[in-house]
């Protein structure tokens, strides 16, 4: 029971992590129809982005208040970078064939991870202990303050996300806009500011998952974002790409899944269950976990 | 403009000619390392190291009046790369190959070499790499075999373990190690209660911790690289598994420490010593040039082994008087008195492994440093 309890709370750190990103995914899709394949590498992004903001704007502070300014700037820079993005690569491609758009994403996925590599170098790079080494011992389950961070930031995140969508009026306008983006236009919304906007939301999220990462795991390295950005993919069509209830559930499900083969079966085998586990779900059930089955129009 | 024409040719004509000739008068030494990737510290440590020996040997005239030019490869790491990495460097014409970092690159590449008669140096540690009978290949560093006769009789003799873990990921320097090591502690009848295998940079190696908190271990012995054991030893901490952590050679990288964090004091490296603690003269003038050049200290012991290698081949060279490499690798297995290096003695056996080596058991302390906890 213990160890059961255990790769409970592991998989549910790791689970809420693939959620952030997996979210990433799933509202650009929404809206756009586009799997942004530099989604992965923004994440990674970010985590040196932290790095450098904790270095050289923070002089190395550790405080609570510093952690979070450092969260912010992260935030904001990803923001920017997430738009700027759109605008390069897929703007141009808004009306192109959605095969160009792929690759357009493709080679901005490359063009940021080589980036990452020029800027910061190849090494390893070595994320600073920002959350003090605090665990708690529940009759043989060990929780680490730093998880319960994750777990409870990334619920909050989520929560905020969901009623913004669900209850804002800007979040009817990005619902629409994922409708039918003609219409939507046809309505008064603007769509291209709905567009950056998901850019933004989905950029913001993505950082806070790659500093996470930074901290939970120490070790950044420039190519880390291509491993992340799978997982989150698989979670985000586990849960039905393009639906941001569905994004969280299947992160949330995807780390579990993990913790419980690597725990109960073997580690060796987590990567390939996952991707047995991906194409059971596109057999059985092709719209995901919440995806609602859309007519197809004859 | 004919004129232009013949001017072009005969430019064309000339530099290649130059090239020609600089092509016969330099002594080309590749160098295959992880200069990007997991090991790129490790990688580029051996590139720097190379560069250094490579400028300091011509700076007093070379090599039997050639100088050495280096062309590095870098391998990222991975067998696929290391496979090109050796046919780029053989098409390139060189006459040795320093490097790879890891066995499993250095294996790859091996019989590429071998077929071109290009002599091959690796501070790879599988014992794997000198059962092939590739008389190109020299080990500059010492094999697992030995190392896990070291750790094992460490753990059972020495701090009386009752119940350990081999822990290590899939390559063929970590597998090789942890299975002599685990059949080691077996032979001197101590108690392996788990033998578990994680995947080299996925990072999350709690699940795996959390089944071996339930086997309640006495001691974890990782065999496995740096940029993994760091992260692994903190999430076995972070677990509150209280078995104390012994890192088999290639976790030996200052990276192990701040992976690991506060987590990292407390834990044991297994190795030979390390490059601070080498006592020769020639030791301290290179590491001094060393950190001159490149302002930092070599990242580990393993870039000087290769230079140390590096450095055997060119005596060999200057002793025959000549660049055949059948007669180096002769001339070195049969050498009366070993020749100085910067990691110690340095001579060969005739299946190509180095000959010696001791270990020490180094404690990490609270500010990141070694002690030595144990000298063979």
């Amino acid at each position: 029971m213990d160890i059961f309890l255990q790769q409970l709370a592991n998989g549910l750190t790791i689970g809420s992590m693939f959620a952030l990103v997996a979210l990433g995914y799933t509202m650009v899709y929404g809206v756009m129809k586009l799997i942004n394949f530099a989604h992965g590498d923004m994440v990674a992004a970010s985590a040196f982005v932290g790095l450098t903001i904790y270095t050289q704007v923070m002089g190395q502070a550790t405080s609570l208040l510093a952690v979070i300014v450092i969260f912010l700037l992260t935030a904001l820079t990803m923001a920017c970078v997430g738009v700027i993005l759109e605008r390069l690569a897929y703007r141009p491609l808004r009306n192109a064939p959605r095969l160009s758009a792929v690759v357009s994403a493709l080679g901005a996925s490359l063009v940021i991870q080589n980036g990452i590599m020029l800027v910061w170098g190849p090494r390893m790079r070595i994320f600073p202990e920002l959350v003090p080494q605090v665990y708690w011992d529940f009759n043989g389950v060990v929780i680490s303050m730093i998880q319960v961070i994750i777990l409870v930031l990334s619920l909050v995140l989520m929560l905020a996300l969901y009623l913004f969508v669900e209850k804002t009026r800007v979040g009817a306008a990005v619902r629409a806009a994922s409708i039918d983006q003609d219409a939507a236009r046809l309505m008064g919304i603007n769509v291209n500011s709905i567009i950056a906007l998901i850019f933004i939301i989905g950029s913001s999220l993505g950082a806070v998952g790659g500093l996470f990462i930074g901290l939970y795991y120490r070790g950044i390295t420039f190519n880390m974002g291509w491993q992340y950005g799978l997982y989150a993919f698989i979670a985000a069509i586990l849960g039905g790409i393009g639906n941001i209830p569905g994004a969280m559930i299947g992160g949330m499900l995807l780390g579990l899944f993990n913790a419980f083969i690597a725990g109960y079966v073997s580690s060796t085998w987590a990567d390939a269950f996952t991707f047995i586990l991906l194409i059971l779900i596109l057999i059985v059930r092709p719209t995901g976990i919440l995806g609602e089955r859309v007519a197809e129009k004859v | 403009m004919k004129r232009t024409l013949r001017n072009i040719l005969l430019t064309l004509c000339a530099i290649s000619l130059m090239a020609g000739l600089s092509w016969a008068e330099t002594l080309k030494v590749g160098v295959q390392a992880p200069i990007t990737g997991s090991y790129a510290n490790e990688g580029q440590g051996i590139e720097n190291g190379v560069r250094l020996l490579a400028a300091q040997v011509n700076a007093k005239g070379g090599v039997l009046g050639q100088q050495i030019e280096v062309i590095a490869c870098d391998d990222q790491g991975t067998a696929m790369a290391a496979a090109i990495c050796a046919k780029d460097l053989v098409n390139k014409g060189v006459k040795m190959v320093i490097g790879s970092y890891t066995s499993t690159c250095a294996e790859a590449a091996q019989k590429t070499y071998f077929n071109a008669g290009v002599l091959q140096t690796s501070d790879g540690t599988a014992d794997s790499l000198t059962e092939k009978g590739y008389w190109t290949f020299l080990r500059n560093s010492f094999p697992n075999s030995a190392e896990a006769e070291f750790a094992a009789e460490y753990l059972v003799n020495v701090k009386k373990y009752q119940r350990i873990v081999v822990i290590s990921d899939f390559s063929t320097y970590a597998d090789g190690l942890a299975n002599a090591t685990e059949a080691a502690i077996k032979a001197k009848g101590g108690n392996v209660v788990s033998r578990d295998k994680i995947k080299a940079d996925s990072q999350n190696f709690t699940p795996v911790l959390t089944n071996i908190k339930s086997k309640n271990p006495d001691a974890i012995f990782f065999a496995g690289y740096y940029s993994d054991g760091g992260q692994l030893r903190a999430q076995q901490v972070a677990l509150g598994i209280k078995a104390d952590f012994y890192g088999g050679d290639a976790n030996d990288n200052p990276d192990f420490v701040k992976l690991a964090g506060s987590a990292a004091q407390g834990a044991f490296i297994i190795n030979v010593p390390e490059p601070a603690a080498l006592p020769t003269p020639i030791a301290k003038n290179f590491i001094a040039d060393y950190q001159t050049k490149y302002g930092e200290m070599p990242p580990s012991i393993w870039g000087l082994m290769n230079i140390d290698g590096m450095r055997a081949i060119i005596h060999a060279y200057e002793q025959n008087g000549n660049f055949d490499n059948k007669k180096a690798v002769e001339y070195l297995q049969n050498m009366s008195a070993p020749l100085e290096g910067i990691t110690g003695s340095i001579a060969f056996a005739k299946d190509g492994n180095r000959i010696g080596g001791a270990y020490v058991v180094k404690r990490i302390q609270a500010d990141g440093s070694y002690a030595n906890e144990y000298v063979q």
